[in-house]
């Protein structure tokens, strides 16, 4: 458990040791910022007092530069460099690794999404107080965004789990999020059963009820399932080393 | 409690349908520090890698203090300090904040880990970096800080893989006098191919070729494991002096000499190595052989079975997947010396 909690926060605070970390944050946010404020006239378009924006992009920007640069290196660079193996012989167990690399990366991408607080508290509360925002629906998105980005980068630590190049790392998890996310899209065209199944799957049309205030038990019970599936699969992946 | 302090029984590994391990047996007691010796793709890094339960073995199994690797895999890693290949650790991190790492990882409490520290450092010589990156020292640091890693919870156990691989001859020298200094009270288990090295910091080898050890020992054992001394011979050759074939043929015949060699030799000049029987000396009748034939001898001299000679008797066949490394430069094992040539 100790262990777990020291492999997390030091591969939390190795997000700060590179620049990579600032560069992501400050892109990511700078991306937002756009999207929210300018992108076909933004939120002074839509002219009510509502962050919906917010919770539109957010999970984009999450899925495209966020999540996979964030995942990618987790331990596919470890494993190029060989220090996966000087980890895995100090008496740690093989999901205290993949948790503590979990929480870490989990750590940093929801550090990113509280820090988006910044727009509703600013615009509504203060300084400014642009009209009176409804409250409910934005603890619902954030925790939509929460199940979201933990299940997002329990997807990323599968990939890096199967590989050795942060590069292919980046542009796997970067596809399967990016298709998990438009497939919902797709279906609507699609129709029939196969519409209907691709629907379910989608992360999109998974977070639309939280960014209304919509909380369904089958969207939390979808977006753990798929957390957990994924932490046992890239548990399987780390185990595979000793057997083949 | 008991004496044996790993005990290897019939580890067997196979990658996919490569066979990297066949039948490995071996013992190390308290206190004795072995050098693990093989070619590269030898075993020996899969073998260490077992022992520290990184690998699970295809059958067989290992004991490391009386823990068995199946059974208890972290209580085998508690009592290992363990240095893989090229001692790869987080270049983000600063010295005193990866031995941190490591030892609250291995729970090693705060207080005890300030007096641990203090040794590590003293002995692996790092108060000077220990606010330095890891990723602005040089290799020998590097390696310093890998073994200082490998210290820091006290283990009685130490495995260490090719820890003075990539070194410079100085740093080689300052690992090797670490090694030995923490060898006076730890159980050590070092694999290398520099065999000086092992003359210097053990007191036993084990040899592995191929998967399978073919000699386990003290020193002296090994040495005369192949019973055999052997010769060697520096003649002029030149344009009318004599060719290699006509040499060969010609010590072949000496009385005693059992195997005849040629080395790979400079222009106008032969090389061969001779092997005769470990009682005897065949100095005087190689000479008289010279003369007799009218060569001008260069050199003669008789090596008492050399552990890099055993080392390559044993391994011999290996060799070819070796091309490079130290041991085998001057091992002509072709008589006409073409392989080595087309090597450098």
């Amino acid at each position: 458990m100790s262990a777990m909690v020291t492999i997390a926060r030091r591969e939390f605070r190795s997000y700060f040791d590179s620049p990579l970390a600032y560069v992501v944050i400050c892109l990511s946010f700078l991306g937002l910022g756009m999207m929210f404020f300018l992108f076909r006239g933004g939120f002074w378009q839509v002219d009510r007092a509502s962050v919906q924006g917010l919770f539109e992009y957010a999970p984009l920007g999450l899925s495209m530069l966020v999540v996979p640069v964030v995942t990618m290196r987790l331990l596919a660079e470890e494993k190029r460099t060989g220090t996966l193996e000087m980890l895995i012989t100090l008496p740690v167990k093989d999901s205290d690794v993949i948790l503590g690399k979990y929480l870490g990366a989990l750590g940093l991408v929801l550090t990113l999404v509280g820090a988006t607080l910044v727009y509703p508290v600013a615009m509504f509360r203060f300084p400014w107080n642009l009209g009176p925002l409804d409250w409910g629906p934005v603890t619902t998105g954030y925790l939509g965004l929460t199940l979201f980005a933990a299940a997002s980068v329990a997807i990323g630590l599968v990939v890096t789990a199967l590989t050795e190049s942060q590069a292919i790392a980046f542009f796997i998890t970067f596809f399967t999020l990016l298709f998990l996310w438009f497939v919902g899209d797709v279906a609507a065209f699609l129709g029939g059963n196969l519409g209907v199944v691709l629907q379910y799957l989608s992360f999109h049309t998974r977070l639309e009820g939280f960014s209304r205030g919509l909380v369904d038990t089958r969207d939390i019970v979808y977006f753990v399932s798929v957390t957990l599936l994924a932490l046992t699969v890239a548990f399987r992946a780390l185990e595979r080393r000793k057997w083949t | 409690m008991t004496d044996v302090m790993i005990q290897a029984s019939g580890l067997t590994k196979f990658f996919g349908t490569a066979r990297a391990l066949d039948n490995i047996n071996f013992e190390v007691s308290r206190g004795e520090v072995v050098g693990f010796l093989g070619p590269n793709g030898a075993g020996k890094s899969t073998t260490m890698r077992i022992l520290t339960c990184f690998l699970a073995p295809t059958s067989g199994t290992a004991r490391v203090h009386g823990t068995d690797v199946f059974e208890d895999p972290l209580g085998v890693r508690r009592k290992i300090g363990y240095l893989p290949q090229r001692a790869p650790l987080y270049t983000d991190m600063n010295v005193w904040e990866y031995l941190e790492f490591v030892a609250q990882i291995r729970g090693v409490d705060p207080t005890t880990f300030r007096t641990r520290l203090k040794k590590v450092v003293e002995v692996c010589g790092l108060a000077q970096v220990l606010g330095k990156d890891i990723g602005a020292l040089s290799h020998g640091y590097r390696q310093r800080v890998g073994l200082g890693q490998a210290l820091i919870h006290d283990p009685p156990i130490l495995i260490l893989d090719e820890p003075t691989a990539d070194l410079d001859p100085n740093e080689k020298a300052e690992v090797i006098r670490y090694i030995r200094e923490i060898g006076k009270d730890r159980t050590i288990l070092l694999s290398t191919h520099n065999l000086g090295e092992v003359e210097q910091a053990c007191a036993r080898a084990i040899i592995v070729s191929k998967g399978r050890v073919v000699a386990d020992g003290g020193l002296d054992d090994i040495r005369g494991k192949t019973g055999a001394v052997r010769y060697f011979l520096a003649v002029a050759a030149g344009n009318d002096g004599p060719k290699g074939a006509e040499v060969r043929a010609a010590l072949d015949g000496v009385p005693g000499a059992t195997r005849v060699r040629e080395l790979d030799a400079e222009d106008g000049e032969l090389k061969l190595e001779v092997s005769g029987a470990s009682d005897s000396d065949l100095r005087a009748e190689l000479f008289r052989c010279a003369v007799q034939k009218g060569w001008t001898l260069l050199e003669l001299r008789r090596d008492a079975q050399s552990l890099d000679a055993v080392f390559r008797d044993l391994t011999r066949g290996d060799e070819k997947l070796d091309r490079g490394d130290s041991w085998q430069d001057d091992a002509g094992d072709d008589a006409d010396g073409t392989s080595n040539e087309a090597k450098s």
